[in-house]
């Protein structure tokens, strides 16, 4: 599938170019950055997996970069389509995936568990599918955001009903298709069925709570504004206790604070840009 | 007490902490608390690279313009088809709890 004109946002190229200019400017300053949105993520992802790299499977953006080189990743970012107004769903989806991704990183940190970056990348990508879904058929994403609307029911169950697949497969089979790694893969594919994840449980627990707790949260918008149901399995994965879970919580919205600043940001040189 | 994003902050409020460099957290503060702002102080902290900062009372309503009545009907109304499900109403009532607290202040 074409994935090449998928949009990014201007205030990220903008923002990576300071920091290219910049001689005192990091990998990791970059790499956070670059973070911070989920399709150019995916798509610098996708490129360092490329078989003609030949690298062994990529799995963080920091890696990715460091392997692929910095000028690489700005080409990488202008490539993508500077002038795509931003939609306000869009946004929203932009929002929930990276919200998605702070949470992760909370959740990871709290419970000490290896691999952070991969987690975190792994939960900012969860939704890819739905980017697909809505650039590739853009028709079929408003029945979708109709179908939710009118009969009251999760954006998953909408797709189910109306593509007769849903997001988790759509980027999963993506990811797959970018030779992204399993430890990438799973997650995406499992994040609404943690039972399914076979070898990279914890990861996917990860993110199927960290979509949960977006969600409570009630911050960025991912199609439909419901909670989705917790799984057991997932919360005796993590070994979640309410006191662990009270910790979390309180810093995520701490987080999310600075995460709606960046956002309220890349908006704003949006318009600037335009 | 809010923390709010400093794009949202404007001449008048007045800091309920200090602020500090978001590289170095734990050194000597840029401006200390009870400070009131104005456009010059906030012209200069965006220079700074500060993202963040607490003022006093709730001067923003982040979430559209919610009353805290109204973003707990919101978040209620987000779980409202989990209700009967043990494990998400404990991770709702944790997060309500949390949100209470957090709004009563």
């Amino acid at each position: 599938m074409n994935t090449r004109s998928l949009p990014t946002l201007p205030g990220i190229i903008t923002k990576l170019n300071a920091l290219t200019n910049n001689d005192k400017s990091s990998v990791q300053e970059m790499a956070r950055l670059v973070s911070s949105d989920q399709v150019l993520s995916a798509r610098i992802l996708k490129l360092a997996n490329s078989p003609s790299y030949g690298f062994y499977r990529v799995s963080t953006i920091s890696n990715a970069m460091i392997l692929l080189g910095v000028n690489v990743i700005k080409s990488l970012a202008l490539s993508s389509s500077i002038f795509e107004i931003m939609e306000k769903s869009s946004v929203g989806l932009w929002e929930h995936s990276l919200g998605a991704g702070v949470a992760a990183n909370v959740i990871a940190r709290h419970l000490n568990l290896p691999e952070c970056e991969e987690i975190s990348t792994a939960a900012l990508l969860h939704d890819i599918g739905k980017v697909i879904v809505r650039l590739n058929f853009g028709d079929d994403y408003r029945q979708l955001l109709a179908l939710v609307e009118e009969k009251d029911i999760s954006m998953l169950e909408a797709e189910r009903e109306l593509l007769g697949t849903d997001h988790a497969q759509v980027g999963a089979w993506l990811a797959t298709g970018w030779n992204l790694p399993d430890k990438l893969i799973e997650p995406i594919c499992c994040h609404h069925d943690v039972k399914t994840s076979e070898n990279f449980r914890i990861k996917s627990s990860v993110v199927h709570l960290a979509d949960i707790l977006v969600k409570a949260s009630g911050f960025g918008f991912s199609g439909d504004d419901l909670v989705p149901r917790v799984q057991p399995l997932a919360w005796e994965t993590l070994g979640m206790t309410e006191p662990i879970l009270e910790g979390l919580i309180e810093e995520l919205e701490d987080k999310l604070i600075d995460t709606k600043n960046f956002s309220l940001e890349m908006q704003g040189s949006d318009e600037s840009e335009v | 007490m809010q923390k709010i994003p400093l794009l949202q902050a404007g001449s008048g409020m007045v800091l309920a902490r200090d602020i500090v460099r978001t590289e170095n957290p734990n050194g000597p503060p840029i401006c200390g608390k009870g400070v009131a702002l104005t456009d010059s102080l906030i012209e200069r902290l965006k220079r700074m690279e500060v993202t963040t900062v607490t003022v006093e009372g709730r001067p923003v309503f982040v979430e559209g313009d919610k009353s805290p009545e109204e973003i707990l009907t919101c978040f209620d109304k987000r779980f409202k088809k989990v209700e009967d499900d043990p494990l998400t109403s404990k991770l709702k009532k944790v997060y309500r709890n949390y949100l209470v607290k957090a709004l009563g202040e």
